[in-house]
């Protein structure tokens, strides 16, 4: 079968099948930007954008997504030029060790497709399902504050 | 973890000149004895290997496992002061055990505090080789004092100072960085299978079937080998080359286990009851022991209990090994002692050391709970099986069942005032184990350590105050679920105590908290830090809109004698459903000497929210023999096992006072004030004490509606 990661079309052999998303992106792909954190969808780690929606790729039949559009946290980047919200992580400060902050990327990315200029309430929900064990929330919603003034022009 | 005393290891490393070294020998008739890690202090002799000049450029090669502290951006800002080159001359390298002497666990606070003036030492040194024309060769590097060192000149900006966090740009970009991130040519995936028990309960397997599982697509290897053991729990391994099929052999598998004896959560919550402890005589350890006189009465008696809590880094531990003949075993491990994983490896696996090699990868987050040798060794033994690559990652059911925690502890806190003033102080506590713990060390082996005593469960007990006749007493107790090293160590469960304590004391002598601590601090950084998050927090919150009722509350500690914070939180509670929500944090913070502004608030942010977290959020449920899901679901997960979501953590507010003392450690510090400070405001708002952790809003509801102060 294929699947379409970050616009481009991948060959999945079948060993592959019956894996998750986030076993063929990481092992299979090598694109392991996307983390195992607990295999049961409940802290963010392997967050990664299905057709533009924010999705936990470690509860997701790899099989079940022919003809889906995948984005992953390596698709956010152009060449050298980061994503907005990728330079409002670093900006901020955000990561400490750094292991659950790409769900987090691609989990704000999606906010701000949808909520371009979030409330606090609107981060605090979006982001809910995203567990940091470092203490990095308060940077977080910094962030994804900031990420949202860039991308509507410095205008909030 | 401390090491016990043994002979020094042979010539081969005593260059080094390090003290505690230890050989390993084997025990006839009782299995290895457990690898303790050496601890060697870094000295600027060893920091002459950590930088290197090279073609115009300098290599830094850090000699601290990097897992979240920054440490590579501080340590590289040390060498660019030092050196006085731009940020970009200077590349910072993570360490293997190829890469540098033996450096000591990275643990403790300790990166700043111990290896910043040897490495600016080491830096000094080759500046000035440079600068006499010297352009290759070996440097001796000489102790030079820290006030003639350019990275500690202070100036005006010093404290303001920022710089970009080193690997920042790989982690927004998801680039490899972690152990589990590592990819290898033929590269197959193993798992470890162990009886649903603590490791503490022996257990074997009775059958299983191999058939199955060898008929299970993906199937690689079955891998029965007595060094997968987790203390008297035998681990079968299974190798397959998808991730996925793991879960399929092993239920093909399915394992039956025999396990021998069980416990469950009144057996822990008994063998760890301080006041059982108390009313069968003294505790076994003495820190301060004070003539006075115990009957009473007291003017504040205070219970508490703090449960057993994960570690919870989202990273769950991973490792990959790869064996090949020729070269033996080569490890990236995402740990917090690369050289400890080198030796427990070779030690198990009858290897000479020089044939294992293991690269540190970043961690993803740690908190004291990567220093035990687990999934390193797990993934050795499968990829000698195998005769390959192997990538080991524990699943977060094995995570919370299999590795070590916080330790239940239990304390009982009495003191009495006279004229306004603490006339006498008695802390008693009874916890398990911390440095000696039970994930390494057997019963027998504790019997010996028990007489020296656990300074990871002492640490922070003796309190930062005049407190009269001062009474600090405690017992070790082996409980049967794995315990160990939790960020603070006892640190955080004592100060609580301590200070929940402090503010009973202050509201029966009817003075300001802030003010009576003010009474009976006795270190001025101490009592600078409280005035300053007193100061930064202004006035009360006013009561929000809906009926909630607002509180706040202040605490503060020192930490390993170098460090001091003070924390001022504001809570709301809503009576109609119970729930507390901090609603601001102020912490004071100092540390002595900042290299790195923004990172130590980073730390201190950290702390605040694991504050937050005891309080309000953490414990691990204890049933049948383990760490038990409450949920439907047939191991634990974070459900069972929260840890602080965003909506959980408040604004936080973070003041840093540098006097220019010498650097401390800021990892750990404010863990000592943060969870005091979230208690007492949970006091003054509605007048519950915290004395069971967590607090539940069903806790709250109940003393509410009981008609609690109000």
């Amino acid at each position: 079968m294929d699947i379409d990661v970050n616009g481009r079309r991948e060959r999945l052999d079948d060993a592959w099948r019956d894996e998750t998303l986030l076993a063929v992106l990481r092992e299979a792909l090598g694109l392991v930007g996307t983390k195992y954190g607990c295999g049961t969808g409940l802290c963010g780690a392997c967050t990664v954008l299905v057709d533009g929606r924010a999705a936990r790729s470690c509860t997701l039949a790899a099989a079940t997504l022919a003809g889906a559009r995948i984005e992953t946290v390596e698709g956010l980047a152009r060449d050298d030029a980061l994503h907005p919200v990728q330079r409002a992580w670093l900006d901020a400060s955000v990561p400490q060790c750094g292991y659950c902050q790409a769900g987090q990327v691609v989990a704000a990315v999606a906010l701000l497709r949808d909520t371009p200029r979030p409330t606090d309430a609107d981060i605090d929900a979006a982001m809910a399902g995203h567990l940091c064990r470092c203490g990095t929330q308060q940077r977080v919603r910094d962030a994804v504050r900031r990420a949202a003034a860039a991308m509507s022009g410095g205008v909030r | 973890m401390s090491p016990v005393s043994g002979p020094r290891a042979p010539a081969r490393r005593a260059f080094l000149g390090a003290a505690g070294a230890l050989t390993v020998t084997f025990a006839a008739g009782c299995g290895a004895l457990p690898v303790i890690p050496k601890r060697p202090d870094p000295t600027p002799r060893d920091a002459a290997a950590w930088i290197r000049h090279v073609d115009g450029r300098f290599v830094l090669t850090i000699p601290r496992v990097e897992m979240g502290q920054n440490v590579l951006t501080a340590l590289k800002r040390i060498a660019c002061d030092e050196l006085g080159v731009p940020w970009e001359r200077v590349e910072a390298r993570l360490h293997g055990t190829d890469d540098l002497p033996r450096v000591k666990a990275s643990v403790g606070s300790d990166s700043i505090r111990e290896f910043a003036l040897p490495l600016a030492q080491a830096c000094a040194t080759l500046r000035d080789a440079l600068a006499a024309g010297r352009t290759d060769g070996v440097l001796a590097a000489e102790p030079r004092p820290a006030s003639s060192l350019r990275a500690f000149a202070r100036g005006p900006s010093r404290a303001g100072r920022t710089h970009p966090i080193e690997q920042g740009v790989a982690i927004v970009r998801g680039e490899p960085l972690y152990a589990a991130d590592v990819r290898r040519s033929g590269l197959r995936f193993g798992r470890v299978l162990r009886a649903p028990a603590s490791p503490e309960l022996a257990a074997r397997v009775e059958a299983l079937d191999e058939a199955a599982a060898r008929a299970v697509p993906g199937f690689v290897a079955l891998v029965r080998d007595p060094v997968l053991a987790q203390g008297l729990a035998e681990g079968v391994g299974i190798v397959a080359s998808t991730p996925g099929a793991l879960d399929r052999i092993a239920a093909a598998l399915a394992p039956r286990w025999r396990i021998d004896g069980s416990f469950d959560a009144d057996d822990v919550a008994r063998a760890i009851d301080v006041d059982r402890r108390l009313a069968a005589g003294a505790l076994a350890h003495r820190p301060r022991r004070d003539a006075f006189d115990p009957s009473g009465p007291w003017d504040v008696d205070l219970r508490l209990d703090v449960p057993p809590a994960a570690h919870a880094a989202i990273e769950p531990r991973a490792a990959v090994a790869e064996w090949t003949p020729q070269r033996g075993l080569e490890a990236w491990v995402g740990h917090q002692d690369v050289f400890y994983v080198r030796d427990a490896v070779a030690a198990r696996l009858s290897l000479d050391a020089s044939r294992v090699r293991v690269h540190g990868m970043r961690v993803g987050g740690a908190f004291g709970g990567k220093t035990v040798v687990t999934v390193e060794l797990e993934a050795a033994v499968l990829a000698r099986a195998v005769g390959g690559a192997v990538k080991v990652q524990w699943t977060r059911a094995q995570e919370f069942a299999q590795a070590f925690h916080r330790p239940a502890s239990s304390h009982r806190v009495r003191a009495r005032l006279r004229d306004g003033r603490i006339d006498a102080w008695w802390h008693a506590f009874a916890s398990g184990h911390v440095l000696f713990t039970n994930a390494v060390l057997p019963p027998w082996l504790q019997g010996l350590t028990d007489r020296v005593g656990d300074d990871g469960v002492a640490r922070g007990a003796v309190p930062p105050y005049r407190t009269g006749a001062t009474r600090v007493e405690f017992d070790l107790v082996r409980l049967p679920i794995l315990g160990g090293p939790w960020r603070g160590l006892g640190a955080g469960p004592n100060a609580l105590a301590i200070e929940q304590a402090m503010d009973a004391l202050a509201r029966r002598a009817g003075v300001d908290p802030v003010a009576f601590r003010l009474a009976h601090v006795e270190d001025p950084r101490l009592a600078q830090v409280l005035r300053r998050a007193a100061q930064a927090a202004g006035p009360r919150p006013v009561a929000p809109h809906g009926g909630a009722r607002t509180g706040r509350g202040v605490a503060c500690g020192i930490y390993k004698g170098t460090s001091h914070a003070a924390v001022v939180a504001d809570v709301a509670v809503d009576p109609s459903d119970g729930t507390v929500r901090v609603v601001r944090m102020t912490c004071a913070h100092d540390c002595g000497t900042v290299i790195d502004a923004d990172q130590v608030r980073a730390q201190c942010e950290g702390n605040l929210v694991w504050g937050l977290g005891t309080v309000l959020v953490e414990a691990l449920p204890v049933g049948a023999s383990s760490i038990a899901a409450a949920t439907f679901a047939d191991a634990a997960t974070f459900a069972d096992a929260p840890i602080p979501r965003i909506a959980d953590v408040p604004r936080m507010d973070v003041v840093l006072v540098d006097e220019g003392d010498p650097p401390g450690g800021a990892g750990e510090t404010a863990i000592v004030a943060s969870a005091g400070a979230v208690a007492n405001a949970l006091f003054d708002a509605i007048g519950y004490r915290a004395t069971r952790m967590p607090v539940r809003p069903a806790d709250v509801l109940a003393f509410l509606r009981a008609g609690g102060r109000g």
